[in-house]
């Protein structure tokens, strides 16, 4: 036997087609299944929601309170006027099913939630921050607003879902990119559900107290305090701008002949 | 996980919520975007690395008989070993993962497995070459992947490529 | 270096039986590297649970051994060889879910 020392020809373990081509292929048609299912699912969370009515989720949610939940305490006085003041505005609302209660989140972040069952929370930072009862009211309208459109268990269903998708099909670095990107996309059509949780706080207010004076202030107080904000902020938040909502909600008492001036009731635990 | 409905704020949203956003897909997309510049760098060298020292070492036999052949003439001998661990870079395992849900060939690995294999061999056959040694028959080659602590890329993914052969030194010379 | 283009013996012994080596070359090696997909993770999850043969996986695997076998033959072609001798499998998974396979051995020619 003899030996004659010769190398193969390169290139053939290894195919030569340049790796982003593949990169990209696999990324746009995932992408793209990806939102295919995305939107099926979220087709289905709406046909979920049909067959939900708001008499079964309030007897389902009766009592629940997140565990994550740090209320405050002693229990605030204000705590005993929200929850008397949501009762008097749902009062307008003809066909509610909920009972609704409040809570107080130990947070300063003024914030205010809307969750299943009828549970609203509102956050020590927001009682801080607002300067009369009818900038509360507003905020508590907005919210019951979301329970009209069912907003809160929409999002619940689909960040459930969504994730739960996510995570078992992908392994982890995938799943964070596809529901980050979902999210995103989602956007546009959160700023839509607060679009109308404005338009219904707004009315709700204007047959609690006659007029509409004052209800947005606590928007022009933010509008204020935060003048730029770049396009891309704005694009990408959940909420549309402040400013944005202070004109909306001028343009909607204009349209509805609603007074913008009256009375502005001051809150029960002011003055103290 | 708690997805409840909030009254817009902006200076919650302008920080905390956009940042977390930004960090969320620009820091994969940054990290997919450099490891695949620095990785192909990495990667031409490499292999430029590799053909000039095969052109080195060409012409010493490097084969995988079982047994020696007759006409050998072997005075001592000993066993050789070549190893490398190269790791997966970002990149590669997240194209690795979207390929795992339509299946096929991964295409970016196989540079990877190129490269690791014919370094390990290099070494195996440098080493019997230093060694003062002729020839290196009865060649084995084993991969296995470095074990992950946790599954989730926590923990180092790599591939070590192990080449290891019997060297001989020859009474007479061959070929 | 002429390019033999003749269909090629490989052989996992150490000569093809009976014809003499004689000359070689050196090692040749071919590999792939393969994901399954997720149609065939399920089924695989469902059969770890009742048990039986893993039809997806030796599909999968069997076709990564052809291809690597064939890179393979086509290394030591490139070489002018016209058969591998001590041909040798190896199997390991890279990643979750990826699978490498390759195939090498000894490219000679063979009388």
């Amino acid at each position: 036997m003899k030996f004659i020392a010769r190398k193969p020809r390169e290139g053939i373990n290894v195919s030569d087609e340049h790796p982003l081509v593949e990169a990209v292929t696999l990324i746009v048609g995932l992408t793209a299944i990806f939102i295919v299912i995305a939107l099926a699912l979220i087709f289905i969370i709406e046909v979920a929601l049909f067959f939900v009515p708001e008499k079964t989720e309030a007897e389902l949610f009766s009592g629940w309170i997140p565990d994550d939940l740090v209320t405050v305490s002693p229990a605030d006085e204000r705590l005993e006027q929200t929850q008397r003041l949501v009762e008097r505005l749902a009062g307008h609302w003809a066909e509610t099913p909920y009972e609704f209660r409040v809570e107080i989140d130990d947070s300063d972040v003024a914030n205010a939630m809307a969750l299943p069952g009828g549970l609203i929370i509102v956050t020590k930072g927001l009682l801080d921050q607002v300067e009369s009862e009818n900038e509360l009211a507003f905020v508590l309208g907005h919210e019951l607003g979301h329970f009209r459109n069912r907003d809160h268990l929409r999002a619940l269903g689909r960040g459930l879902v969504l994730s739960l998708f996510f995570s078992v099909i992908t392994g982890k670095d995938v799943a964070n990119l596809g529901i980050s990107a979902t999210d995103i996309a989602l956007r546009g059509f959160s700023r839509e559900q607060e679009k109308k949780a404005d338009a219904f706080g707004l009315a709700i207010v204007h047959s609690e107290y006659g007029h509409v004076n004052e209800a947005a202030r606590l928007f022009e107080r933010w509008d204020a305090a935060d003048k730029n904000t770049l396009a891309i902020v704005a694009y990408l938040s959940t909420h549309p701008q402040p400013g944005d909502r202070v004109e909306r909600l001028r343009a909607l008492a204009e349209r509805d002949g609603w007074r913008t001036d009256g009375q502005v009731t001051a809150l029960g635990w002011q003055g103290r | 996980m708690h997805t409840a409905l909030r009254f817009g704020l902006p200076e919650m949203e302008g920080s905390f919520e956009q940042l977390s956003l930004i960090v969320n897909i620009g820091l994969p997309i940054l990290l997919l975007v450099v490891a695949y510049l620095i990785g192909s760098v990495i990667e031409k060298r490499h292999f430029q690395s590799i053909r000039k020292r095969e052109d080195d070492v060409h012409g010493f036999p490097v084969v995988s008989f079982d047994t020696m052949p007759d006409d050998w003439n072997a005075s001592s001998s000993d066993m050789v070993t070549g190893s490398i661990v190269i790791s997966l870079d970002y990149f590669k395992r997240v194209i690795a993962g979207l390929r795992g849900l339509i299946g096929g060939r991964i295409k970016t690995y196989e540079p990877l497995l190129e490269r690791a294999r014919r370094e390990a061999l290099l070494r195996m056959t440098e080493s019997a070459r230093e060694q003062g040694y002729d020839a290196v028959f009865n060649v084995r080659l084993e991969t296995s992947r470095l074990a992950n602590a946790a599954r989730d890329g926590k923990g180092t993914a790599g591939v070590e490529m192990l080449a290891f052969g019997t060297a001989v030194k020859l009474a007479n010379r061959i070929g | 270096m002429n390019i033999s283009s003749s269909p090629i013996v490989i052989s996992n012994t150490e000569t093809i039986p009976g014809r003499k080596i004689v000359e070689f070359y050196g090692v040749v090696t071919g590999n792939t590297v393969r994901a399954k997909h997720v149609g065939r993770d399920i089924m695989a999850g469902l059969k770890n649970i009742v048990g039986g043969e893993l039809k997806g996986y030796t599909e999968l695997l069997q076709d990564s051994r052809n291809e690597a076998t064939e890179r393979m033959i086509q290394q030591a072609q490139s070489m002018g060889a016209n058969a591998v001798v001590n041909v040798r499998f190896a199997t390991s998974s890279i990643s979750q879910g990826a699978a490498e396979l390759f195939a090498y051995g000894t490219a000679v020619r063979v009388a």
